[in-house]
């Protein structure tokens, strides 16, 4: 009974991140579709809504467009960065997000708290996602 | 005292086994509780999406009906209904959904919200601007309407797997992980006895080796 707990929970852990796409798009790419979505490891379609991904080409420069590759992920892992704390990674994708929050961004990291991350997911439902990782990934 | 796992022999293999099995428990543990918190926010978000989504459907249709009864009092109620019969369908609602850390939720999208006087489809010869209005508010009304339909169906879906996830993090917490740690202690608090027991025995035997000799 307790290996098939494990098993189970072995399965939990491996399904939280299964919402997350098998390959990013680009924001020039899906602002040519009519329909933007990407297909996820679930085998689902996530799709993008339009005036989402024209208020990110609109916060970025055009030679951005080609570097935010979507979505954009929130970084969650409270053993390496803390309790409530998300980390953005890429350059394209901080100045997008640092743009919405009036924060500043140098570098390819932006570090993103608790009530931030609630404004980031109101601005940007479809194009953030949430990732779970720890140490050891 | 957590219960301790039935059926586990107190070896070291089984002490290894354990301490990888706790380390992916309090892992679990962990990214589960991490989930819930997003879930939480998430549904925060859409909460108070959906406060102001039902304000704005309910101002809607109040306007809606308002609007309806002056045109009807205008055109009188037979005209405004034969009108609406005349009136081109009701656009189409596009649905689709998006993953919210795995939660399918809908999301709907109301095509061609407003249609201008032209595209309704009622002669405009003998109706009046109160039917136009009547017939923009409830264009409006639709919108609104659509809107609140997905945010309230997100709330739904974000609730369950929340009391899912809550009651899993749960479960390790204050039964899975315990137990572990507790079982962990007894196998160790054995071992320790049985090397104890052994030195003391190879004691024993070497000092009646040393008697015979």
């Amino acid at each position: 009974m307790e290996d098939r707990t494990f098993r189970l929970l072995a399965k939990q852990i491996r399904s939280l991140n299964r919402h997350l796409a098998i390959e990013k798009r680009s924001l020039r790419e899906l602002l040519r579709e009519e329909k933007p979505a990407i297909r996820l490891r679930d085998g689902e379609l996530h799709r993008f809504k339009r005036e989402e991904l024209e208020k990110l080409a609109k916060l970025l420069p055009e030679h951005m467009h080609a570097r935010l590759r979507l979505p954009i992920y929130i970084e969650l892992s409270s053993d390496r960065f803390g309790k409530g704390t998300a980390r953005i990674s890429g350059r394209a994708a901080c100045v997008a997000v640092a743009k919405i929050l009036e924060k500043s961004c140098e570098g390819e990291e932006l570090f993103i708290y608790k009530p931030e991350i609630r404004i980031l997911r109101r601005e940007l439902p479809t194009t953030t996602q949430y990732m779970f990782t720890t140490a050891a990934d | 005292m957590a219960d301790l796992i039935e059926g586990v022999n107190p070896t070291r293999m089984e002490l290894l086994k354990l301490k990888t099995k706790v380390k992916l428990a309090k892992k679990g543990h962990r990214l589960l509780k991490e989930k819930r918190d997003a879930l939480i926010m998430e549904f925060f978000n859409v909460l108070e999406e959906a406060k102001g989504a039902r304000r704005q459907a309910e101002a809607r249709l109040r306007e809606a009906f308002a609007a309806l009864i002056l045109a009807q009092a205008s055109l009188g109620v037979l005209k405004v209904t034969e009108c609406a019969y005349a009136a081109k369908e009701t656009p189409g609602i596009e649905s689709y959904t998006r993953s919210i850390m795995g939660v399918r939720v809908p999301v709907l999208e109301l095509q061609e919200a407003s249609r201008s006087v032209i595209e309704r489809g009622y002669g405009l010869a003998d109706t009046s601007s109160q039917l136009d209005e009547a017939a923009a508010r409830f264009e409006e009304a639709l919108a609104a309407v659509v809107q609140l339909a997905e945010v309230e169906r997100s709330i739904k879906l974000l609730a369950k797997e929340i009391e899912s996830t809550k009651r899993r993090v749960n479960a390790l917490e204050n039964v899975l992980i315990p137990r572990l740690e507790a079982t962990v202690k007894y196998i160790k608090m054995r071992l320790d006895e049985m090397e104890r027991e052994n030195f003391f025995k190879l004691k024993r035997i070497k000092a009646m080796i040393e008697a015979r000799t």
